[in-house]
């Protein structure tokens, strides 16, 4: 190996700021339904997958641009996602968690043969107006395409943080979070909550769909990777905490990165859920969180 | 009341379990011939390509009178990729459905299993696209139930290997392969020929099926610099290696293998196609007057290029017709027969002149060409 | 009384199966439901007794399947010694997710089992040296004959063999279920899936309670596997997935959690309809996800719950 070859270090770092952009917003999403609902979601992949297939069509058949197929895409899925609460998860509410797991898995398994019926199985690209012509920067070279997909993740959590700060709506659902028996007494709609909690988890997921389905090609079964990835992300970040996700998924992201660059490329995806197993084991609650949603 | 209830619930099951017992074969009119496949998962584009050749072939005969006066009907099954599917497929299509013979399937790992269970039952089967020579090598010499009427995967590698180092002159070669038995055996291939060439493999990395990302290997490859790459793998991975090379800023020549010499290809890889060097046994502008005939009716039946997918198809299924016709009788060992004997059958894919001529253990090997994409399209090199 | 009528019945047309039908096709349906219904009887034990999660039902089978198959490759250990060699590296596995992992509870233990069983799967699909990864492993020899003074007995190596075989490696896994599920064992388990903090209170020791119903899980799961091995003379890593873990998980629950009968019940009824299905093949999957969910909000019971209401 020599030296350290600081070229080769950055742009392994740059890969993985990339890759981590896209765990965070599946991960905060999953995050998000377990902390205020206690819903482990098992679907959440098919969500991202499901995003992904909306902004392929908003791009190719509606013909839109970028940005307009990402919105598009991030609405149709959060509505997708509102419907799944009201009839899969709400009559469960009161029940053994192992049931909604269960259901949550039916739920994955209908959603990612439905994709295959009406998409194929072919793996499909969403191509967009933005470049694909690496620009370099010392010895690093990335893509517009590719980007983007870290900033556009930082703007959404941006945006999330406000909701969640600033809005009655954001307030509900960590006042839920805490207690929903005292949360509801207040006069929050424990229904609304868990409604809008869906809508924002499905919409990043689908976020990052769109994101990852310009860059890297998408067929119906790339959801339960990723969904798997998120769920360590999540379990390293700390079940709930928004921030920690965020600072997890770009850390996954990075070490995946460094491992597939400097140890072995095919223990890329092990790494992942040795951590995981590791995390649960000694420090069950994460690197960064307690159970509560933290803002 | 409860005993009356329990009973009933007891000879329910017992009759939904008899009803799934097979009839006995009764004389019926159509001629049934099994089709597996992976028409769902990771290897299901190639599945459906292949399929849409042996509908093309099945529709030929039946146009044309049938199978000794019978039409053919075709069973299609779905393997999902996976060998217990595939035998399960294949134990129903051999016993319930009662076919004369099997055409399938794609991914090596379920071909073996099926071509297992079907030897076990005496009923031929005619590859559906696998190329690993592990399946054919099963066979009995002298007594192949399993046919491959095309060359297996270490002949197509050590194929490649030449005209990357002897036509395109290439000696720094870095390999990409995938993880699996086909993957591996490509690039053990492809490896054994370049030293006694004169070239040198300076790299040789494999990555998982399924991998989307691989910046960070490419990365890697950058700074070695070498003037060839060696893809065994499949089109998806493929595609994604291609591209993702262009936008790190990586220039070199990539050759690819196997299903890379489908218009798909092209089609996911973008203009980072440009250049593309593949071995292909088919093409539509192929020198084979049979192949060249046959692409035609493909695009007129479909409204696509065929490619070696469907070509594939095509001369599996053709294979087996053929058997069926020469043996006169649906008799599963004489059909078998029929096709061992039957060294005149024109194919689709390879050298105008290629015919089904089986070795002792099943095989056909015939010159692969390489092709190198222009403009978006494949031209091929000249055989040599 | 009936039930012991019905159970000699259900018994009786097991035993006579193979007769009554040509072809192997019946007879490979059959075993592939006995051995599920091992795989579900085992996790119920933990999930529907002891009250625990686990999804690595299916980590544990591959580990049973890979353990005698590699055994038998590498060492050309008969099936009398790699069976019972499959079964204890499957329960020490076992012992050995659940000492640390059932230190938790609730999802963070679901979530432990569900990362072992990838980690697992990836070692099956990844690490080519060992295992040939996606090539599966495959000449996998079947299991021999009973011979004594050179004649043979009984013979293993045909489907009907095998099925025997099954069928007698399911019954001792059903007597095993019934005699743990009925003795202090098993009502300790009962307890503390009730309330762990007042079984401790009263004396029972529920880690080792709790390990204890891991490890027998993970032993009859790796008898299934290794069952499987010598069935199919071919093992391959798809069949050992999280989906796996999550179709035995939904077998157990729509069977009926905390009997015996519910994940056999279960493991028919999911092991027939893809079959019976076959037709609908599209759908087919799509029609599984939405029973699963159907069964589990509607019939929370299972089907051993909706037979003992309606029979009342």
């Amino acid at each position: 190996m020599g030296d350290l070859d600081l070229g080769f270090l950055a742009q392994l770092v740059v890969n993985g700021v990339v890759t981590g952009g896209v765990y965070v917003l599946v991960a905060i999403g999953l995050t998000l339904i377990f902390g205020v609902l206690g819903i482990v979601n098992f679907a959440h992949g098919e969500l991202y997958m499901l995003g992904g297939y909306f902004g392929l069509v908003a791009a190719t058949v509606l013909k839109l641009d970028f940005f307009s197929a990402l919105c598009l895409a991030m609405a149709g899925v959060a509505i997708l996602g509102v419907i799944a609460e009201r009839v899969v998860f709400r009559p469960l509410r009161r029940r053994d968690p192992t049931d909604t797991i269960i259901t949550s898995f039916g739920l994955a398994v209908i959603l990612q043969n439905a994709a295959l019926l009406i998409f194929g199985a072919q793996p499909q690209m969403i191509r967009t107006g933005l470049s694909r012509i690496p620009v370099s920067v010392w010895k690093v070279s990335l893509t517009m395409q590719r980007a983007i997909i870290p900033v556009t993740a930082l703007v959404l959590v941006l945006i999330l943080h406000c909701i969640l700060r600033y809005t009655w709506t954001g307030r509900s659902l960590r006042a839920a979070a805490q207690n929903s028996v005292v949360a509801s007494l207040v006069g929050v709609d424990i229904n609304k909550v868990a409604a809008a909690t869906f809508a924002t988890g499905a919409a990043l997921a689908a976020g990052a769909g769109v994101l990852m389905g310009s860059v890297f090609m998408m067929q119906p079964s790339t959801g339960s990777m990723i969904a798997l990835k998120a769920f360590t992300v999540v379990i390293l970040g700390g079940m709930g905490s928004v921030y920690g996700a965020v600072g997890a998924g770009f850390l996954l992201g990075i070490v995946e990165s460094l491992t597939a660059g400097y140890v072995a490329n095919e223990l890329k995806d092990v790494v992942a859920f040795l951590i995981v197993i590791l995390v649960l084991l000694f420090r069950p609650q994460g690197l960064f969180g307690t159970a509560l949603v933290k803002v | 009341m409860r005993t009356y209830t329990m009973l009933m619930r007891l000879a329910l099951a017992a009759a939904a379990v008899i009803s799934l017992v097979p009839m006995s074969a009764m004389a019926a009119d159509p001629i049934k011939i099994g089709v597996i496949l992976p028409l769902s998962g990771p290897s299901s584009l190639a599945g459906s390509e292949v399929l849409t050749g042996i509908t093309l072939a099945f529709e030929e005969v039946n146009a044309a009178g049938g199978l000794l006066g019978r039409p053919i009907e075709m069973i299609k099954e779905d393997d999902e990729g996976v060998p217990t599917k595939g035998v399960t497929a294949a134990k129903k299509l051999i016993e319930r459905d009662n076919v004369v013979g099997i055409v399938g399937t794609y991914n090596s790992t379920v071909a073996l299993v099926i071509a297992e269970a079907a030897r076990a039952a005496r009923v031929p089967v005619v590859a559906g696209g696998s190329t690993a020579i592990s399946v054919t090598d099963a066979n009995k010499a002298g007594d192949p139930w399993f046919f491959r009427p095309y060359p297996g995967s270490i002949e197509q590698a050590t194929q490649s290997a030449q005209d990357v180092i002897k036509k395109l002159k290439k000696t720094r070669i870095a390999i990409l392969y995938e993880n699996t038995p086909y993957g591996r055996s490509l690039m053990e291939s492809f490896e054994k020929l370049t030293a006694p060439l004169g070239a040198t493999i300076v790299s040789k990395e494999s990555y998982n099926q399924g991998d989307q990302d691989f910046f960070t290997q490419l990365a890697k490859l950058r700074n070695l610099k070498p003037d060839g790459v060696y893809l065994g793998g499949l089109i998806g991975e493929g595609a994604a290696i291609v591209r993702q090379a262009a936008e790190t800023g990586l220039k070199t020549q990539f050759i690819g293998s196997g299903g890379m010499m489908s218009d798909k290809f092209i089609e996911l890889a973008g203009p980072a196609s440009e250049g593309f060097a593949v071995s292909t046994m088919y093409e539509p502008n192929t020198a084979n007057q049979t192949g060249r005939a046959f692409g035609e009716r493909y695009k007129k039946r479909f409204g696509v290029n065929a490619n070696v997918h469907s070509a594939l198809g095509y001369d599996g299924a053709r294979v087996m017709t053929n058997g069926i016709a020469k043996a006169g009788v649906t008799d599963r060992v004489k059909i078998r027969d029929a096709i061992v004997a039957a060294k005149s059958l024109p194919l689709v894919e390879g050298p105008p002149g290629t015919m089904s001529t089986f070795d002792d253990k099943g095989g056909v090997s015939f010159r692969i060409g390489l092709a190198i994409v222009k403009n978006g399209v494949r031209e091929l090199m000249p055989f040599d | 009384m009936l039930k012991v009528a019905l159970a000699y019945a259900a018994a009786a047309f097991m035993l006579l199966l193979p007769m009554g039908v040509t072809g192997t096709y019946v007879v490979h349906v059959a075993i592939m439901t006995m051995i599920f219904a091992i795989l579900a009887m085992g996790l119920d034990l933990v999930l529907g007794y002891c009250g625990q999660y686990s999804f690595a039902q299916g980590a544990f089978f591959g580990l049973g399947a890979y353990a005698s198959a590699l055994l038998a490759l590498h060492f050309g250990l008969p099936f009398v010694v790699t069976l019972p060699l499959a079964v204890v590296i499957a329960a020490a596995a076992g012992v050995l997710l659940g000492i640390p992992a059932l230190r938790l509870s609730g999802h963070f233990l679901a979530i432990t089992t569900i990362a072992f069983q990838i980690v697992v799967y990836l070692i099956m699909a990844q690490w080519y040296g060992l295992t040939h990864g996606m090539e599966g492993l495959s000449g996998i020899p079947a299991v021999g004959s009973v011979q004594i003074l050179g004649t043979t007995l009984a013979r293993f190596d045909t489907p009907n063999g095998m099925y025997y075989l099954t069928l007698a490696l399911f019954g001792l896994s059903v007597l095993i279920a019934v005699r743990l599920a009925r003795s202090r064992i098993g009502l300790e388990w009962l307890a503390i899936h009730d309330d762990e903090l007042l079984a401790r209170a009263l004396g029972v020791d529920s880690m080792r309670r709790k390990v204890l119903a891991f490890a027998v899980s993970a032993a009859m799961a790796g008898a299934a596997g290794a069952i499987l091995a010598h069935y199919l003379h071919s093992i391959h890593p798809a069949e050992f997935s999280v989906w796996t873990s999550a179709t035995i998980l939904a077998m157990t629950v729509i069977g009926g959690r905390g009997t015996v009968l519910g994940p056999i019940l279960g493991a028919v009824l999911l092991t027939l309809l893809p079959e019976v299905l076959r037709s609908a093949d599209e759908f087919r999957l799509i029609i599984y996800g939405a029973l699963m969910i159907i069964f589990v909000t509607f019939f929370p019971v299972g089907l051993v719950g909706l037979l003992r209401k309606r029979g009342a």
